[in-house]
């Protein structure tokens, strides 16, 4: 099995490492996955850094970021509000044999609130933005790589880093999770819905319900989290894209790590969330 | 022109889910007590039974407020802290008790203030308020279990009665067991009112004999003058 060459900027400043043909022969060490993962988070690390370093520093590209907070969040709108009222009508009718069982049925709304602005509201959201928007950015970036146009804007003069990577990184960490609380709220109406095909409850004592078992402790934290899976799908879309060069298979590779790097930096986030709140609680 | 309708789109868009955020902000704070005239109170507990800060206060079977904090005082007692809605202060005397509840067979527990008499002034803020002891489910379990072995025991008996019954020992174990026994008692009833019929022929024949006649005439007119 030949070793996969290393990409991005390290194999430009190392050009023994960007084609396993020039190595000195005996050891490669690029050829070990290990190797490569840690080079991988190296660069990635440095990506962020550079990131920080950029969106702190003027001028502040306003209009672009407009753009791209409309392009990402807006646009993301009309499928986060599908999933949200299908997630919070499905969870409703799944989990009332399970109540009813018990005789417990009045706690139905309570049982999905929490559930769907604790955990499943802010994760199966984020899941949905990595794959619409983490795909986007990972393809239209590497695109970019591939058509040169990247190359053109340092040579006009601009900043290409700040203007395309720094834009989209902060309107996916913004516009998360606005979506979110749209999302969580579209997924109760559902869940009332839910709650009145086989019941009887109006909008008050269902509202009085749900917000009975609520605590700042499901609100917060949850959309706190938002802010990082944001984050994250915006990161990882741009790395991959930013450092795609392999032509135009690599528009495809950089989608479709976009989404599976995203996917699973997601579910870590999450896991660490959830442990700092249970600390919290 | 078609940016600008982007612009406006995104900043409804952003001002919906804003406002959305700080409405479910704003009912989860006014559940809490956070948003209007509050006072506290505390009481001091033995036993807890597992209550929480966050639990809420309910003042004849409403939420009147949540439990702010519980500290340990001694090895035996606990204060538990308590904000309390502005309104209900003036219904809540200060011989009002709390007792720690149960909401429902498996949910939270709560704090359960009980009203004090009407004369009675009302709590004031930060007063300590008289405390039960609430009814432990540990203490319910071991009178059932009292109860129930107290069943197993009478249901043995009951059982070894029944077993010596069948085996036809004893009065009633002969009378529904043993045929003979049985027979027996049906021709001394029998007798019994054969003898009674002829008992009866006597009494009246005695009553019509001359020299009787008068004690029976006498005893029926002491009747009458009773009457």
């Amino acid at each position: 099995m030949n070793p996969q060459p290393i990409v991005g900027p390290e194999a430009e400043k190392t050009p023994e490492l960007k084609s396993p043909d020039n190595a000195a022969s005996v050891f490669q060490p690029h050829s070990f996955p290990l190797y490569r993962f840690f080079l991988e988070v190296t660069l990635l690390t440095k990506f962020t850094a550079r990131y920080f370093k950029e969106v702190l520093k003027p001028p502040y590209e306003f209009n672009e970021l407009i753009r791209q907070c409309y392009l990402i969040g807006y646009k993301s709108f009309p499928l986060v509000s599908v999933t949200g009222f299908i997630m919070g009508l499905v969870l409703t009718i799944q989990s009332r044999p399970t109540l009813a069982e018990f005789g417990a049925e009045s706690w139905l709304p309570a049982m999905v609130a929490v559930s769907i602005i604790r955990e499943i509201g802010p994760v199966i959201t984020a899941l949905i933005f990595a794959g619409k928007v983490g795909s986007g950015i990972g393809a239209e970036l590497a695109s970019m790589k591939v058509t040169e146009q990247i190359d053109a804007m340092e040579v006009s003069g601009m900043n290409p880093f700040k203007y395309i990577v720094v834009t989209r990184i902060a309107a996916a960490t913004i516009m998360l999770p606005a979506l979110v609380v749209i999302a969580d709220t579209i997924s109760l109406y559902g869940a009332y819905i839910g709650v009145n095909l086989k019941g009887d409850v109006n909008v008050h004592l269902f509202l009085s319900q749900v917000f009975e078992k609520l605590a700042f402790i499901d609100v917060l934290p949850a959309l706190i989290k938002t802010l990082f899976f944001g984050f994250s799908v915006g990161l990882i879309g741009c790395y991959k894209g930013y450092n795609s060069n392999k032509g135009t298979e690599g528009v495809g590779e950089a989608a479709n790590a976009s989404v599976v790097y995203a996917s699973l930096m997601i579910f870590i986030i999450d896991m660490i969330a959830v442990q700092i709140t249970s600390f919290m609680m | 022109m078609k940016k600008a309708g982007n612009k406006i789109r995104l900043g409804i868009f952003v001002s919906i889910s804003v406002a959305l955020f700080i409405a479910a902000i704003y009912f989860i704070g006014q559940r809490q007590q956070l948003f209007g005239t509050t006072f506290r109170i505390s009481g001091i507990f033995k036993d807890i039974s597992g209550l929480q800060a966050g639990n809420n206060v309910r003042f004849s079977g409403i939420n009147v407020g949540t439990v702010e904090d519980i500290e340990q005082i001694t090895d035996t007692t606990v204060r538990v802290y308590m904000v309390i809605d502005g309104r209900t202060q003036k219904f809540i005397k200060n011989n009002a008790k709390a007792a720690i509840g149960s909401d429902g067979l498996m949910g939270n527990k709560i704090v359960i203030i009980t009203p004090g008499s009407g004369i009675a002034k009302e709590i004031a803020d930060n007063e300590v308020i008289q405390t039960a002891i609430p009814v432990n489910m540990d203490d319910i379990f071991a009178k059932l279990k009292v109860t129930s072995d107290n069943a197993a025991t009478m249901t043995g008996d009951l059982a070894a009665i029944m077993g010596t019954m069948r085996s036809g020992k004893g009065t009633i174990g002969m009378l529904l067991m043993d045929t003979v026994f049985s027979q027996n008692l049906t021709d001394a009833l029998i007798n019994i009112k054969q003898g009674a019929g002829g008992f009866q022929q006597n009494m009246e024949a005695a009553k019509h004999n001359f020299f009787l006649k008068g004690f029976f005439k006498k005893k029926d007119k002491d009747i009458n003058t009773k009457k």
